[in-house]
C-alpha cells in the first residue's frame, strides 16, 4: 500500500497549497500536484505488472495491464494542462489590473 | 442504425461546428454572422422538437428511447450516447433558452462577436453532450468542457472584477472536476466498467465503505458545480461579472444541467436507496434547505442587482435539490416544474437586467434610480418576471412553488414547506427594494452626460430584438402559467424514469 501513501501524502501537499497559501501561483501549483496525485495513483493501481497491452504479430500476451485506466490519465492531463494555461492566463491579467497575485491582498481592495 | 439515432451525434457535433464556423467569421459582416448563429441555434431547436414530435407515441406510452454507439460495444470504455424521456425534456427546455439568449447576444454583443459565439456554441454542444452521454468518463470530459469554455465567457469583458470572478470560478470547477474524477475511477477500479447502466446493476457489490466514498466525492463535485452552501462563494461573484446572456446562461441554463446530472447519478446510476442506507438523503436534504435559506437571506444584503439574482438561485437550487431528494411522485413533479419554471425566469431576469442597465458602468442599486421611468415597458416586464420569481398567482412561479410546497406537506416536512414560504416572502422584500429604487425621481443630470446616454440608446434602438427576447420571455411566464398543464405530459414521462430506472439500464444494455 506505498502508492497509497504516497496518494495520500501528495493530494494533501496540494489540497494544502490550494488552501492555505495566499500566492495564487502556488494556489496553481497546489491544484497540479492534486491533480498529478489522482494521476500516479490510478496509474500505479492499474499497473499489474504485465506487458503492455499492444498486439504484437507472433506473440501471445497472457498477461497485460488495462489500457484503460492509461487511456482515462491522459486525457485527464490534457485537461488539467489546459486548464492550467487558463488559470494562469487569468492571474497574469489580475496582475495587469491590480499588480499583485496575492489572494489577501486582492480581498482586501475594493470590487 | 436509423436517421433519429444519428440525430443524437448532430445535437453535439452541430453546434460544435457552428462553433467553429463562427470563430472564423471574423472577416464576416454582422448580418452574416448572426444569421449563421440564430440558424445553429434555430437546427438545434428544430432537431430536438423533431425527435419530439416523431416520437410523440413513444413518449406519451413512456416507452421513447434512442441510443448510438461508437466503437465496440461489448469493451468497458465505449462512448455512448441515449436519450430517454428525462434527457428529451432537458434537452428541450434547454435548447429553446439558448435559442433566445443567442437571439438577445446578437444584439448584445459589441465586440470580438467571433470569439464570443465561438465559445457560446461549444459550451451548447458540452451541455448536450452532458445530457445525452450514457457513460461516466464521457461525462466527466462534457462537464470539464463546460466549466473550461464558460470561464471566458466570464472575464469577456476585461475589468479586474470578471477576471477575478472567472479565475475563483476555474479554481473551484476544477477542483470539483478532480473530485468527480476520483469517483469515476473508483468505480471503474472496483467494477472494471464505466457505463452507467453497467454500473447501476452491480453497484450493490461494492464494500459499503468505498460505495460510501464514491457518493461523497460525487456530492462533494456536484455541491461545488450547484453552489450549496458551504461551498457556494464562486457563484454570485461569477454569475454577475459576466455579460447579462452569459448569466442567464449560467444561472438560468447551466445548474439546470447539473442538477440533471444529480438525477441522473443518484436515480439512475447509484439507485437512490444506497443514499437513504448510507444516512445520507436526509443530511443533504437538510444541506440543501439550509442553503435555500442562506442564499434568500443573502440576497437582502446585496447591493448589485446581479449579485442579487445569483443568491436568489441558490435558493432556488437549494429548494429545488431538496424537493428531488424527497423522492415521491408529487416531489419530482415540484422539482421538475420549478427547475422548468425556474429556467424561464432567471434568464428572463437576467436579460432584462442586462437590457435596463446597459448604458450604466456596474449594476449597484444606485443605478436603478429612475430606470422605471426610463424603460417602461421592459421594467414593467422585469417586475412581472419578478412577481412569478416570488409565486404571484397566475405565473409559473406560483404553480411550481404551489406543487413543491404540496409536495413538502405531503412528505410531513414542515422545516421544507417553511423554507418555500419563507423563501417567497423574503424575496419579495428584496425584489421591491430595487424595483421601489427604480421608480425614484430623476435628478437633473449634467447636459452632457444626457447626451452621451441619448446617443448610446439611439445606437441600441436601431432595432429591439433586445426587447422582443424579453417579452417573449414574460408572455411564457403569464402563458405557461395558465396551461401549465402543458408540461404534465413531458414531466409526467420524466419522472417514469426517474421511478423506474430499471427500463434505462436493460434498453442500454440490451443494445
Amino acid at each position: 500500500m506505498f502508492n497509497n501513501l504516497i496518494f495520500i501524502i501528495l493530494f494533501m501537499l496540494g489540497f494544502y497549497a490550494l488552501i492555505m497559501k495566499t500566492n495564487l501561483i502556488k494556489n496553481v501549483i497546489g491544484l497540479n500536484l492534486m491533480e498529478a496525485a489522482v494521476f500516479f495513483w490510478v496509474i500505479s493501481f492499474s499497473d499489474i505488472g504485465g506487458e503492455v497491452s499492444i498486439y504484437k504479430l507472433g506473440e501471445e500476451i497472457t498477461k497485460f495491464n488495462d489500457p484503460v485506466p492509461q487511456a482515462l490519465t491522459l486525457t485527464g492531463i490534457v485537461i488539467g494542462a489546459s486548464t492550467a494555461a487558463l488559470l494562469l492566463t487569468l492571474i497574469i491579467e489580475l496582475n495587469k489590473f491590480t499588480g499583485t497575485i496575492d489572494r489577501d491582498e486582492l480581498e482586501g481592495l475594493n470590487d | 442504425m436509423s436517421w433519429m439515432n444519428i440525430e443524437l451525434v448532430l445535437l453535439i457535433s452541430l453546434p460544435a461546428l457552428t462553433a467553429v464556423i463562427m470563430y472564423f467569421s471574423a472577416g464576416f459582416n454582422q448580418r452574416a454572422r448572426n444569421t449563421f448563429a440564430i440558424t445553429g441555434a434555430a437546427l438545434e431547436v428544430y432537431l430536438v422538437f423533431s425527435l419530439f414530435i416523431d416520437n410523440f407515441e413513444a413518449v406519451k406510452n413512456s416507452d421513447f428511447f434512442l441510443q448510438y454507439t461508437i466503437g465496440y460495444a461489448d469493451t468497458p470504455f465505449v462512448i455512448n450516447f441515449a436519450m430517454d424521456n428525462l434527457s428529451l425534456l432537458f434537452s428541450m427546455i434547454v435548447t429553446v433558452a439558448i435559442f433566445l439568449i443567442v437571439i438577445f447576444s446578437t444584439q448584445y454583443i459589441k465586440d470580438k462577436e467571433n470569439l464570443y459565439f465561438g465559445l457560446f456554441f461549444l459550451v451548447l454542444a458540452s451541455i448536450q453532450g452532458s445530457i445525452l452521454t450514457a457513460d461516466l468518463f464521457t461525462l466527466y470530459l462534457f462537464i470539464e468542457a463546460i466549466t473550461i469554455f464558460t470561464t471566458p465567457l466570464i472575464s469577456f469583458k476585461k475589468t479586474e472584477a470578471t477576471t477575478r470572478a472567472a479565475m475563483q470560478y476555474l479554481f473551484y470547477g476544477i477542483t470539483g472536476g478532480v473530485f468527480f474524477f476520483i469517483s469515476v475511477i473508483l468505480i471503474y477500479f472496483n467494477l472494471g466498467t464505466l457505463k452507467m447502466a453497467a454500473v447501476a446493476e452491480s453497484f450493490a457489490v461494492i464494500s459499503i465503505p468505498m460505495q460510501l466514498t464514491i457518493i461523497i466525492f460525487f456530492l462533494l463535485a456536484l455541491f461545488i458545480k450547484l453552489g450549496i452552501f458551504p461551498i457556494h462563494f464562486w457563484l454570485p461573484r461569477a454569475h454577475s461579472a459576466c455579460p447579462a446572456p452569459i448569466s442567464a446562461l449560467l444561472s438560468g441554463v447551466l445548474l439546470k444541467v447539473y442538477l440533471y446530472i444529480f438525477m441522473r447519478l443518484f436515480w439512475t446510476m447509484i439507485a437512490f436507496d444506497f443514499l437513504v442506507e448510507l444516512h445520507l438523503a436526509a443530511f443533504v436534504l437538510d444541506l440543501a434547505l439550509v442553503s435555500s435559506l442562506i442564499g434568500h437571506i443573502f440576497a437582502l444584503q446585496a447591493d448589485n442587482l446581479k449579485k442579487m439574482l445569483a443568491y436568489s438561485s441558490i435558493g432556488h437550487i437549494g429548494m429545488i435539490l431538496a424537493v428531488l431528494l424527497l423522492n415521491t411522485e408529487a416531489a419530482f413533479y415540484g422539482g421538475l416544474l420549478h427547475i422548468i419554471a425556474h429556467l424561464m425566469m432567471k434568464s428572463g431576469l437576467f436579460l432584462s437586467s442586462g437590457y435596463l442597465l446597459r448604458t450604466t458602468l456596474s449594476h449597484h442599486i444606485e443605478d436603478l434610480k429612475g430606470i422605471g421611468h426610463k424603460n417602461r415597458l421592459v421594467f414593467i416586464a422585469f417586475i412581472i418576471i419578478c412577481l412569478g420569481t416570488i409565486g404571484m398567482p397566475p405565473l409559473i412561479g406560483f404553480v411550481s412553488k404551489w406543487y413543491v410546497l404540496l409536495a413538502f406537506l405531503e412528505a410531513r416536512h414542515f422545516f421544507g414547506a417553511f423554507v418555500v414560504v419563507a423563501g417567497s416572502i423574503i424575496s419579495l422584500i428584496y425584489y421591491l427594494r430595487y424595483i421601489s429604487q427604480a421608480y425614484e425621481k430623476i435628478k437633473t443630470e449634467t447636459p452632457s452626460l444626457k447626451e452621451e446616454l441619448l446617443s448610446l440608446k439611439a445606437f441600441f434602438k436601431s432595432t429591439n430584438i433586445m426587447k422582443n427576447v424579453i417579452y417573449v420571455f414574460t408572455l411564457f411566464i403569464i402563458f405557461f402559467g395558465l396551461t401549465f398543464k402543458f408540461f404534465e405530459m413531458p414531466v409526467d414521462t420524466a419522472i417514469f424514469e426517474l421511478l423506474n430506472p430499471q427500463k434505462y439500464i436493460e434498453l442500454v444494455l440490451g443494445g
